[in-house]
């Protein structure tokens, strides 16, 4: 059950595009710790080398936009970073993270206010960013979304539910 | 080739009434036929084409020249001299309930809806269904291409044996045809291996093109229709008025493991066209200026309803570069409802039976657009989103290392055409590579056929084997750094297509040929002036 994360973050601009996170040439691999060594490698060839386990990306506006790569979102859970906050998210990577188990959260204010580098928790629980002692609330993600995210992402879910309507 | 006895042209002309067809069926030019024909004295309509019969059924039951007509590829104008033809004047005795004065979607039960909407309704079995409502569906349809390799991994770790239904699943191989590097010669291996598995028929191998064109030029998408595919410029099915969605690799192998997938009911937006399409200009540049309005996130989770009188004159192929692109804009879904064009386009693809659905007459839309194109003038998305969209008279001269026309965006046979008309007898600029990608074998072939290819070739352009190439920076024609690339592709991201300090600009096939000419960003309407006073 995920209730809270605590993580450095990192800031990013509006707009990140899949091809900056995983650029196309590397799309043939299909082994994810392999996919995570080129984590938004577009932006910062230096950057998969950089991030901590735990790390909390911040981003602007439509964050993951362009193509359907789940790689996308493959990568950076593997790379380490536990939970992404932007503005907005495009509508592929966001169904992608969640089906990865990725955590994510949609805030218009925590932009502003966090800074990169700074240490924050995102409670879940009770839907609250902690930073420097400060509280700002998220709105929920939907029940049925929060099911897959917990189960640990689509796949375990799918399995899950085949074993349930098995036992039934 | 040895003229045909005078038996034998009769035989043909039996059965493929005209000149035209006879010289296509027998891969002469017309005239020829016609030379033939006037020399052994037959008329040019010895048959009538249609039987009185079939004239006065269609007459009887559809009661309008038009619609008719449609019924068998022909002009209103031209149903109407058949009909005269055959003196048949009156109005239809019987008329249907659709040509009564009264309107059945007006009717109380049903609060108006949207495509999007009807369509998923249809789905969950239900008269109506809201925006923001999460639906259970049953995909009509679920497409992979080469990330197939994943979804299969996917699929496998869900540990189900059989896909719910391997009759619902298409697999064109399009992304790296052929394989570029043993990583995915070993993916397309085991995508071989597990569609003969499964028996999973609708499968191609590299020969065939780029997967969206399969589906549309193929039949597997169908008016009405629901489509997921994880490739994000699935929303391109919406030219032919289905529903179509991209979708990741995971999700996919839910598909195929249980056959259901939930959508959220999105909210539409309706953009309406206005005035007639300048010279030189062109669906595509039309749909990046409406990028560029209403910004890279500005239909995020919406479902596009495209209307107007423009629309309503545009090829199911300019439909499906507007469709295409729409993804752009983060849209769900994008929808040109079905029409006459629809209809011709498909009858001479498939014999499947299909349900159009329109949306209702006061369906409620979060917002409403209106856009002028009759003063547009041909667009450029400049590097590095597809939101930053200048007209050509503002980024003319930047000098071009690379041009691609191609992809499934603009890779058909009027985009081909269109960029053929401007390099004949010319050259492309001697610092240019300019290479040129049919996005299927049916176009591939046509463009054969027309000699656009030799032209290409004349003009020292490089014509590689249908398939994606180097639009998403996977083969063919990656870039180097400091490199400028002008393509009729669908993304001008950081890194796209090589080097993340290179650059791509997207524009239609008329300006990518005009700037392969020059050798700098160009506007094509002086090469097309020209064409034009020659004439």
């Amino acid at each position: 059950m995920i209730e809270k994360i605590r993580g450095r973050v990192w800031k990013l601009r509006d707009n990140i595009d899949t091809d900056v996170i995983y650029p196309g040439k590397y799309l043939p691999i299909i082994d994810a710790p392999e996919m995570a060594k080129h984590a938004l490698e577009g932006l910062d060839k230096g950057f998969p080398g950089k991030i901590k386990k735990g790390d909390i990306l911040l981003a602007g506006n439509n964050f993951g936009c362009g193509s359907s790569r789940e790689q996308a979102a493959t990568s950076l859970k593997y790379a380490g970073i536990s939970c992404i906050i932007a503005k907005s998210f495009s509508r592929i990577f966001f169904r992608n993270a969640i089906n990865q188990g990725l955590a994510l959260v949609e805030s218009k204010e925590a932009y502003d206010l966090i800074k990169e580098g700074q240490e924050i928790t995102v409670d879940y629980k009770s839907g609250e960013i902690i930073f420097n002692s400060q509280k700002l609330s998220f709105p929920p993600l939907p029940d049925f979304v929060m099911g897959i995210l917990e189960d640990g992402g689509l796949i375990e879910h799918v399995k899950k539910k085949i074993k349930t309507e098995r036992l039934n | 080739m040895k003229p045909p006895k005078k038996e034998e042209l009769l035989k043909l002309q039996k059965e493929y009434k005209t000149d035209r067809r006879i010289a296509e069926a027998i891969g002469v030019p017309k005239y020829l036929v016609t030379y033939w024909r006037k020399k052994k004295k037959i008329d040019k309509h010895i048959f009538p084409k249609y039987s009185e019969e079939t004239i006065k059924d269609l007459w009887e039951r559809l009661g309008n020249d038009e619609e008719a007509g449609a019924e068998l590829s022909i002009s209103a104008a031209a149903f109407y001299k058949w009909r005269k033809k055959y003196n048949i004047k009156e109005k239809p005795k019987v008329l249907r309930l659709a040509q009564l004065e009264f309107d059945l979607s007006k009717s109380p039960v049903n609060p108006p809806q949207t495509i999007a909407q009807k369509i998923l309704a249809l789905k969950v079995g239900k008269r109506e269904v809201s925006v923001g409502e999460i639906v259970e569906v049953e995909p009509d349809i679920a497409m992979s291409h080469d990330n197939a390799g994943l979804v299969i991994k996917q699929f496998k770790e869900i540990g189900v044996e059989k896909v719910w239904n391997p009759n619902r699943i298409v697999i064109p191989l399009d992304h790296r045809a052929p394989a570029e590097s043993e990583k995915t010669a070993t993916a397309h291996r085991s995508i071989r291996l597990f569609v003969k598995a499964q028996g999973i028929r609708n499968f191609y191998d590299i020969k065939e093109g780029v997967c969206h064109e399969i589906m549309v030029d193929k039949a597997h998408i169908l008016p009405g229709q629901l489509a997921v595919g994880t490739d994000s410029h699935t929303t391109s099915y919406g030219c032919i008025g289905a529903i179509s969605t991209g979708i990741g690799a995971t999700e996919m192998a839910g598909v195929w493991a249980t056959g259901k997938i939930w959508l959220k009911v999105p909210d539409s937006i309706k953009i309406v066209l206005k005035g007639k399409l300048p010279l030189g200009v062109y669906a595509k540049d039309v749909i990046l200026y409406i990028i560029k309005e209403l910004t890279s996130e500005g239909a995020n989770y919406k479902s596009i309803e495209f209307y107007g009188e423009p629309v309503s004159f545009m090829s199911v192929s300019e439909r499906f570069t507007l469709c295409n692109l729409s993804m752009e804009m983060g849209a769900k879904f994008a929808i040109v409802p079905f029409d006459k064009i629809t209809k011709k386009f498909l009858s001479k693809r498939t014999k499947k039976s299909f349900q159009p659905i329109w949306a209702d007459e006061n369906a409620i839309y979060e917002k409403k657009y209106e856009f002028d194109i009759s003063k547009l003038e041909p667009q450029i998305a400049c590097p590095h989103s597809l939101d930053n969209v200048k007209p050509v008279s503002a980024v003319k001269g930047i000098k071009i290392d690379q041009v691609v026309l191609g992809s499934c965006t603009n890779g058909r046979l009027d985009d081909l055409e269109i960029a053929a008309r401007i390099l004949k007898g010319r050259k492309v600029h001697s610092e240019v590579r300019m290479l040129v990608i049919p996005c299927s074998k049916t176009v591939y072939l046509e463009a054969l056929k027309k000699g656009i290819i030799r032209t290409f070739l004349e003009a020292d352009c490089v014509v590689l084997n249908p398939g994606c190439g180097p639009c998403l920076g996977a083969h063919e024609g990656i870039l180097a750094a400091g490199e400028k690339c002008l393509a009729t592709t669908n993304r001008n991201f950081k890194g796209r297509m090589g080097s993340p300090e290179s650059e791509v600009y997207l524009a239609s096939p008329a300006t990518a040929a005009a700037t392969a000419i020059k050798g700098e960003i160009a506007d094509p309407r002086d090469f097309l002036r020209r064409i034009w006073r020659s004439r």
